[in-house]
């Protein structure tokens, strides 16, 4: 009956941020426990060794690493920022930090970086001054990144006579979907064993959908749509990082969502009222789906499922000849309420030094910031028989665009999300976008 | 009084009537018996993912028994797994300091359920057994607290532990519910209410306080649906997940519940560790269960206000 | 015992005149000991229901992004809410849930517990019966997005397997809210059969003997005696559940979040969207406090239209 009393207490404190009631006494020496925070519990381990060696390198600083999974992170995050029991030092994302920095809950870290001689310069390109604010200052030092890759089932691909050369040089276009959507409608097969492109093809009972959904992909799209829509030129924003102006009405961009829902018609793709439940992973997993377009730190669950070898392709190259895929960052950042901001800036240093980005590209589960660790992670990955190259080449490749930074966000969200599921399940025509976008941008002005 | 009445010997009508009624019954037994399927046939769904390796889960999807058989998600649940081998059967690496969690749902659970029955009861009594003006006004007032949209009072709530200084403590934790439920409340009155006045007055008569008529009197008269409500309230206090969550979300103070998030998705777009998060849900159902089968018999019997029985 | 609860007899009248001794107390009851029995209720009633309401209340005439101080706005956020069209459809879409939420647990909880009471007495079938009860709301659902999953649940297995096509109960418009009212009903349909079952043992044996002594059908007697009899039971159960069903919130929020499109953004999660997710406290506080509005009718109409405060047994 009071079920829902502390229910909502809880997300009570999703987008809450006080002022930090930090500073107090500082300790200028660079000592003591700093909290640690992180949410994927893959990536637990191998900090938990960098911490140990932090530890090894100074015995004044203690390192004690909270893990916290994605659903309750952010809540718990800002919830420790109103109760000043937020931790020190914690990672941060791009799609939240615009937010926390503009309520003054993250601590600059200019001052040290240039003191210490930090070579902003050694990380994949970009990353470095995602991570700087609309007001010039640095709020994090680069982690990890992560881009999009066609997952694909190695069985199916076979038994369709695709060779992996064949997924290797895709083409797409939003008109009529290039070599890309050939062989995703030569992947589908129907319950009666007939391929999307043969006659006959009963789009009504589909067994396997060439393409997997993960869903309307709300704003960014980032591992639904994006990959192909910013192949024509696209942007989601007049200009990145902090555009102040989206750009969902533009007819380019609409005629690929048009295309993208299109298959959903033409019964290649899943519809979008099915993919409620299941991750798109698991889905792929159970063999409903030949290929996956999915990022980089999902490599673990694609490569962890038994019973199902994955490849993985690059996504399809757009009119231009170019490909696309949204470079995503992650950074550590100093809570502005620390009582250790000397220790903290040590440790998120450590953190985004080849010491400590070696052993997590040794780890094998996701890609380290800087380049030289980059390259090992990728190593790393090949020993375990992973081939990540479609996911490094579009950094080589500069084939990458940068996720959509800008205020609002968790607005924007709120209206593209429903707007892009009446989209994508076919219910409005994206023209409808055109309205959407109006409400967007209206939060701007 | 019920079961005497039950039992006592039909009268010969009713007796001739039942049997006509035998194809009805076996509807009726039927109907039933579908009730329990759907009630306990998720349970097993339960056991069967709990005892699934997770990664094997999605490409067994149609097989009812076990994906890939391990005890893998149970030794997850209980620490016995390195995060190396969890990631292996595709479970969740994250860390669960389960005997920790499982004693401090203990004590909140404990706390709040011995605080909100106890001092509801002692508001219940006054708003059925005592006179006093504006009993009716305050009642309603209270009952409005079930109106109140918990969404509304979780901030400032939220605020105020904080400025008591008591985030992070068991104390902060229970506060909100240790004082009274207004369900509680509610529940016990509607029994007081239909209580003999009988015994109570002849106390009365003979001097005896209200205290004294509550604690000697009401309350003993009042077990089967005291033990009812503490049992309901500690089902919920043992369920109750986003105010632990705000208020002790660290780990000398989480509760099982919030403990078992870790078993939920790790990172954006990823899928749960379905296997932990099921063999999670049955261990942390255990206690409760344990109380069930304690005093379930007792609690079922007596459940609802019935009054006097 | 009916009269005694009515008019409580010339003893109890004197009893706190004794209690009291004061010349004068009489008036004022029990008034004094009155105030001892509630006082710790009446703390936590006030620090924890009472302050944060009236907050809440000035807060939703406010701006107020958590962020910074409240800012006075009057009724600024009312006249936005009475255009905002995904309000009203979170009321519609709440309406359609507590409908059939309602009509659905009370139907069959009210055939279980005349089952149970009729067929099975048995402790353990009872037992049984409570079990779903006995898990979290964020459990239950979480089990059942599994189980009714569309690719990989093992009821769509079912269904495929019985030649019907599966079903997108989370995904479609049509089935999000049917599914919501499912699984809700799945866990508290035993608990509240239990609460019924305890209503219909309380019936006198007695009246059911006459009844069929003048032989009534079934039918007849449990309109004319069982129906009436069970109506305080009813009250309780209807205004618990239906106050219950109006802050659905934690099966939306780990399952569709609101979706498809806006199929499931029930009110309580519409405010807790506005001013959680997206730090508009005053306009959530607002859309809540009309929300409290709501119900408190809800509740108003239901007490005056079933008369809750009396009983056919006195």
């Amino acid at each position: 009956m009071k079920r829902t009393l502390g229910a909502i207490a809880a997300a009570a404190t999703i987008a809450l941020s006080l002022s930090a009631c930090g500073g107090g006494n500082t300790s200028a020496e660079a000592k003591g426990e700093i909290n640690y925070w992180l949410w994927d519990a893959n990536q637990l381990p191998a900090y938990q060794q960098c911490a140990d060696d932090f530890t090894k390198a100074n015995p004044d600083i203690k390192v004690k690493i909270t893990q916290r999974g994605w659903d309750d992170y952010w809540s718990t995050l800002t919830n420790g920022f109103v109760g000043g029991t937020a931790p020190d030092v914690f990672t941060n994302h791009l799609g939240r930090y615009g937010e926390l920095a503009e309520n003054k809950q993250l601590l600059p870290i200019d001052e040290a970086v240039e003191k210490d001689n930090v070579d902003l310069a050694a990380y994949n390109e970009g990353l470095a001054d995602l991570w700087v604010g609309q007001d010039g200052k640095r709020y994090g030092l680069p982690k990890d990144w992560d881009t999009i890759a066609l997952f694909y089932n190695k069985a199916m691909l076979a038994n369709a006579g695709i060779s992996e050369e064949q997924m290797k040089n895709l083409t797409w276009n939003p008109q009529d979907g290039g070599t890309y959507e050939k062989i995703i409608a030569h992947l589908t097969v129907d319950k009666n064993g007939k391929r999307g492109d043969e006659a006959g093809f009963d789009k009504n009972n589909v067994a396997v959908y060439g393409l997997g959904l993960n869903g309307g992909g709300d704003s960014s799209g980032q591992t639904e749509w994006s990959y192909f829509t910013n192949t024509t030129g696209w942007s989601h924003t007049d200009k990145n990082p902090w555009g102040t102006h989206y750009n969902y009405d533009d007819p380019k961009f609409q005629a690929s969502v048009d295309w993208f829902a299109g298959l959903v018609k033409k019964g290649y793709m899943p519809k979008l009222e099915t993919t409620v439940g299941a991750s798109m992973a698991d889905t792929f997993a159970a063999g409903k789906s030949a290929i996956n377009a999915h990022g980089s730190w999902m490599i673990g669950q694609y490569t962890g499922y038994k019973n199902v070898k994955v490849g993985i392709a690059p996504t399809p190259a757009g009119p231009e000849g170019t490909r696309a895929s949204m470079f995503n960052g992650l950074a550590d950042s100093i809570w502005a309420g620390t009582k250790n901001p000397a220790a903290s800036v040590k440790w998120v240093e450590y953190l985004a030094s080849a010491a400590c980005q070696d052993v997590v590209a040794s780890k094998a589960v996701v890609f380290p910031a800087l380049k030289a660790s980059s390259d090992k992670a990728a190593a790393a990955f090949k020993a375990k028989n992973v081939d990540v190259t479609a996911f490094t080449e579009h950094v080589k490749d500069k084939s990458t665009f940068l996720y959509p930074i800008t205020d609002n966000t968790a607005k924007v969200k709120g209206i593209m999300e429903p707007a892009m599921d009446a989209v994508v399940s076919g219910k409005a025509p994206a023209s409808s976008l055109t309205q959407a976008n109006e409400q967007v941008n209206s939060l701007f002005k | 009084m019920n079961s005497t009445t039950s039992r006592a010997p039909l009268p010969a009508t009713a007796r001739r009537r039942r049997r006509p009624l035998t194809a009805r019954r076996m509807v009726a037994w039927a109907l039933l018996a579908l009730a329990i399927a759907v009630s306990v046939l998720p349970f097993l769904w339960v056991l069967r993912t709990a005892l699934s390796t997770n990664g094997a889960l999605a490409s067994q999807s149609a097989s009812l028994l076990p994906a890939d058989f391990t005890f893998g998600a149970f030794k997850r649940v209980l620490g016995l797994q390195s995060p190396a081998e969890a990631v292996a059967e595709g479970g969740s690496g994250a860390a669960i300091n389960f005997w920790l969690y499982l004693r401090n749902s203990i004590i909140f659970s404990s706390i709040t359920t011995a605080g909100a029955v106890f001092f509801s009861a002692m508001a219940a009594y006054a708003f059925a057994r005592l006179r006093w003006k504006g009993r009716n006004a305050v009642f309603s007032l209270f009952l409005g607290t079930m109106l109140v949209p918990p969404i509304f009072t979780a901030l400032p709530n939220f605020l105020l532990i904080k400025n008591l200084d008591l985030l992070n403590t068991m104390l902060g934790m229970v506060l909100p519910y240790v004082f009274m439920t207004p369900f509680a409340i509610f529940f016990l009155r509607q029994f007081f209410l239909n209580m003999s006045r009988e015994v109570e007055e002849a106390a009365m008569l003979d001097g005896a306080k209200h205290l004294r008529i509550f604690f000697q009197i009401v309350l003993p008269n009042a077990a089967a649906p005291l033990a009812t409500l503490a049992l309901l309230t500690f089902i919920g206090q043992w369920n109750e997940y986003f105010w632990p969550l705000l208020v002790g979300s660290q780990d000398d103070v989480r509760v099982l519940q919030v403990g078992l998030g870790v078993f939920k998705s790790q990172s954006p777009q990823g899928a749960p560790d379905w296997s932990g998060l099921m063999a999670a849900t049955l261990i942390s159902a255990l206690p409760v269960l344990a109380l069930f089968a304690a005093f379930g018999k007792r609690i079922v019997n007596s459940i609802g206000f019935s009054g006097i029985k | 015992m009916t009269t005694l609860t009515k008019n409580p007899p010339a003893a109890a009248h004197k009893a706190p005149q004794r209690f009291n001794r004061g010349r004068g107390m009489a008036k004022l009851g029990d008034l004094r000991i009155a105030m001892l029995f509630i006082l710790p209720a009446m703390i936590g009633f006030i620090a924890f229901y009472v302050v944060p309401t009236v907050r809440g209340v000035y807060l939703s005439f406010t701006e107020y992004n958590i962020l910074g101080d409240p800012e006075w706005v009057g009724l600024d956020n009312y006249a936005a809410i009475a255009k905002d069209s995904l309000f009203w459809n979170s009321l519609a879409v709440t309406g359609q849930y507590v409908l059939m939420n309602i009509a659905l647990q009370t139907a069959l909880a009210l055939g279980l517990a005349l089952l149970m009471h009729k067929v099975a007495k048995s402790t353990l079938v009872r037992g049984t019966l409570l079990l779903p009860y006995l898990m979290s709301n964020v459990i239950a659902a979480l089990l059942w997005f599994w189980m009714l999953d569309y690719q990989i649940g093992v009821v769509n297995q079912f269904i495929e397997w019985s030649g019907l096509s599966r079903v997108a109960f989370f995904g479609s418009e049509e089935w999000a809210i049917p599914t919501q009212a499912l699984i809700n009903t799945w866990r508290h349909m035993g608990y509240t059969a239990l609460l019924i079952f305890a209503g219909l043992q309380a019936i006198p044996h007695h009246l059911y003997e006459v009844a069929n002594l003048d032989g009534a059908s079934p039918f007849q007697t449990f309109r004319k005696i069982t129906l009436p009899l069970l109506r305080p039971v009813m009250v309780l159960v209807l205004v618990v559940t239906v106050i219950g069903s109006f802050q659905v919130f934690d099966t939306v929020a780990v399952t569709t979040q609101g979706g498809p499109v806006n199929a499931t953004r029930v009110i309580q999660y519409y405010i807790y969207q506005r001013a959680f997710t997206e730090s508009d406290f005053g306009y959530g506080s607002a859309i809540a406090v009309i929300l409290f509005l709501i119900l408190a009718l809800v509740a108003f109409i239901q007490m005056k239209f079933l008369r809750g405060n009396e009983s056919d047994l006195d």
